[in-house]
């Protein structure tokens, strides 16, 4: 080969990487930014008056004093709407039937989006729901509330041969020459001085348990169950995977049995997640009965067999890089095998093992399909810890699939969704970061 | 040095679990499971019954029909949220095992066909919607709309929605093969909000301004047409348990809610019919 080829086909191959390199770096920050962005929008965000007034009267957040005072002005700004909804209900009785129908089923459309942007109307029975006692917490929602009331969402048919168009029509236009005309514009200018929309940093959102379904509150108990999940399933492989790990490369004979053994760990490793979970169902719940529902015992057990082998092999790899040497000269001061593989091997090979079993610990709390049927549930309250033993919990990767896909009112929590998206990306990180730091720190050590 | 800050470390996680340990207690669980059609009912159920009694975790999961069935038969759960009756097989099952499932009808569905709302068809009859999944009718302007495939939306086999709409619908003939099939009942709503062309069916409570509830058979779905029976594909919707509760424990106090005035209320502005009339 020539000289200028070899350069030619050097330079091809640096290009190439570096392409790669510049696409992945690209790809990451396209999904990473998106979702810190949003992720961040369930903490920060504009507040309304109704969003304060539910922390305070739910949770018992923030000034009484000050959110009373707040809440008695927004009622001054929002007492002419509703004063104007009742006079106007006398004078729809002196218009002309045609008419009359048609502005009667309008106030309807109107009342129920007003409901759902003010909340309840006053002097009316407080409702049992919670997610019908208070108006949009939002401002963002609002805004799109307020465009309900406005305007009215209408298809044009018109062309029978093709879709309809979507059209908005003010609603205004109805009341053309009524008294309710005026309402509109009020509402629109004054929406401010309604709903008195804040900067606020929501970060109990973190520490407060999900109201009503996940319509307010925050993620507290999901929070909790991939932590317990995820240490529960450690507890259970960890110790397992280690020992596993020292039998197969210090003491087992290499031969068929074990290579074989190698070979059936390969295949676990390989196992789609779901088929764990139907055997966690089968064998954990159904046959010998670790919790008689759900539980998270019997989820951290199921991902514990999920990340085992993942576990031993690390941990396998870890040991045989420790230097032969090492053993050598302990077991030449008289060391017994045991003792050697206990105060030289294992301590040498501890950032190693460590490494692998934290990216485990990560893999554990994210994985989503292992605890649908042995741990995970839509709704429920944190657990404490010897709770963990007979009750199921809600978790992060199973709550992100059921809100974006089960939820009767997706669209008006996805701030919720995104934050638990934003949450566990950041768990698993810290995991990482946590195994980084604990490697660097006891390599350090190592080296004296 | 080293070691100090490993203590700390390990003092830290200390600190975790202990405050871990200092979230509030919480007694008795009420476990349900089942129906992704009844879980919004259950959820409301759920968050006002745990506001009423502190003391109770009342957990639910949303899984199908078919799971809930299989999750009481096997005991793993108090309560099976059901969009159908439960079937012969699982009564056999359930009797095996020494469960007697007893079923309480908490609210009625229809169950509304739904389309894309830029579509301009007003209703359609049932043998139209048979057609329609078993491929005999392939393009909206067959049935007097735009020149646009239809997109077949289903819901899987395991739920019990699916399997109303076998029976009611279907007469149970097969489906054609390009029906998609989705897991739940807000998948198959976010299906037709995003397709043009698109059919499928959902519980009631799932019908919002973003897709558009058909006429069938001339007959609009509504608390009247489905109590009086009109609407033809109407049917109740059940929770489950083993045996009649005791009178007067958690798990009686919870499956009566739905008699009540308030879990009327509940289940009203969920947009299902309640099954009392205050």
């Amino acid at each position: 080969m020539q000289l200028k080829t070899r350069k030619f086909i050097n330079k091809l191959f640096s290009g190439i990487g570096i392409t790669s390199v510049v696409i992945m770096t690209a790809f990451l920050l396209i999904l990473l930014t998106p979702i810190t962005y949003k992720g961040l929008g369930a903490i920060f965000f504009s507040g309304t008056i109704e969003y304060r007034m539910l922390n305070y009267k739910e949770f018992g957040h923030g000034d009484k004093e000050n959110i009373e005072k707040e809440f008695a002005k927004a009622k001054t700004a929002r007492a002419p709407v509703y004063l104007q909804f009742d006079s106007f209900k006398k004078e729809v009785k002196k218009l002309e039937p045609k008419k009359r129908r048609e502005i009667k089923n309008q106030l309807k459309e109107i009342k129920e989006a007003l409901k759902e942007l003010l909340g309840p109307f006053p002097d009316t029975p407080i409702p049992v729901l919670l997610r019908n006692q208070y108006g949009q917490t939002r401002w963002k929602n609002a805004q799109e509330k307020l465009h309900h009331v406005l305007y009215s969402e209408e298809w044009d048919y018109s062309d029978p041969t093709k879709p309809g168009i979507q059209v908005f029509v003010p609603r205004k236009k109805y009341f053309a020459g009524t008294s309710f005309e005026s309402f509109f514009p009020y509402l629109e200018k004054n929406i401010k001085k309604m709903l008195l929309p804040k900067f606020t940093c929501y970060w109990q959102f973190l520490t407060d348990k999900s109201k009503d379904a996940h319509f307010f509150g925050g993620i507290m108990p999901e929070i909790l169950g991939t932590i317990y999940l995820a240490l529960g399933a450690m507890i259970f492989a960890v110790p397992l995977g280690i020992l596993a790990a020292i039998y197969l490369s210090e003491y087992a004979n290499p031969g068929k049995i074990i290579s074989f053994l190698r070979i059936c760990m390969g295949a676990l490793a390989g196992v789609p997640s779901i088929v764990f979970g139907l055997f966690g169902l089968a064998f954990f719940i159904n046959t010998i009965h670790v919790s008689n529902s759900k539980s998270v015992l019997a989820g951290s057990m199921t991902l514990a067999l999920l990340i085992l082998p993942t576990v031993i092999r690390s941990a396998e790899e870890a040991i045989k890089a420790v230097p032969n040497t090492y053993r050598e000269a302990s077991l030449g001061l008289g060391a017994g095998k045991w003792h050697s593989v206990w105060t030289i091997v294992l301590p040498s090979a501890l950032p190693g093992i460590l490494t692998g079993t934290i990216i485990s610990l990560g893999r554990a709390a994210g994985e989503t399909a292992p605890i649908i049927f042995t741990a995970a549930v839509s709704v429920g309250l944190p657990l404490k810890i010897w709770e963990t033993l007979s009750q199921p919990t809600p978790a992060l990767s199973w709550n992100i699939y059921n809100l974006c896909t089960e939820h009767e009112a997706v669209d008006e929590i996805r701030h919720v969704q995104y934050g638990m998206v934003f949450v566990l990306i950041a768990i698993v990180l810290l995991f990482n970061l946590t195994a980084i730091i604990a490697r660097a720190r006891i390599m350090k050590k190592l080296r004296g | 040095m080293n070691t100090n800050k490993l203590n700390v470390l390990i003092l830290s996680i200390v600190f975790i679990v202990i405050s871990f340990l200092c979230t509030p207690c919480y007694g008795e669980k009420i476990v349900i499971d089942g129906s992704t059609t009844v879980g919004p009912i259950a959820k409301a159920f759920a968050e006002y019954y745990m506001g009423k009694n502190k003391g109770v975790n009342v957990t639910v999961s949303e899984s199908g029909s078919g799971n809930g069935a299989k999750s009481l038969i096997n005991g793993t759960c108090q309560i099976a949220d059901m969009s159908r009756f439960m079937k012969e097989k699982e009564f056999k099952a359930a009797a095996n095992n020494g469960i007697m499932p007893v079923a309480h009808v908490v609210a009625l569905d229809g169950l509304p066909i739904l389309v894309h709302p830029s579509n301009p068809i007003k209703g359609l009859t049932i043998e139209q919607i048979r057609d329609i999944y078993l491929g005999k009718i392939k393009n909206w302007k067959d049935v007097g709309g735009p020149n646009l495939k239809i997109v077949k939306i289903s819901r899987d086999t395991n739920s019990g929605t699916y399997e109303t709409f076998e029976k009611l619908v279907m007469n149970k003939e097969k489906l054609a093969k390009d029906v998609e099939y989705v897991g739940s009942n807000g998948a198959a709503r976010q299906r037709v909000q995003k397709t043009k062309g698109a059919i499928s069916y959902a519980g009631l409570g799932f019908v919002d301004k973003t897709v558009k509830a058909l006429e069938i058979n001339g007959i609009y779905p509504n608390q009247e047409t489905i109590t009086s029976g009109v609407y033809p594909i109407a049917r109740p919707l059940f929770m489950f348990t083993d045996g009649y509760p005791k009178l007067g424990t958690e798990l009686y106090k919870f499956i009566t809610i739905y008699l009540s005035e308030d879990g009327q209320e509940i289940v009203e502005s969920i947009g299902f019919i309640p099954v009392t009339s205050y």
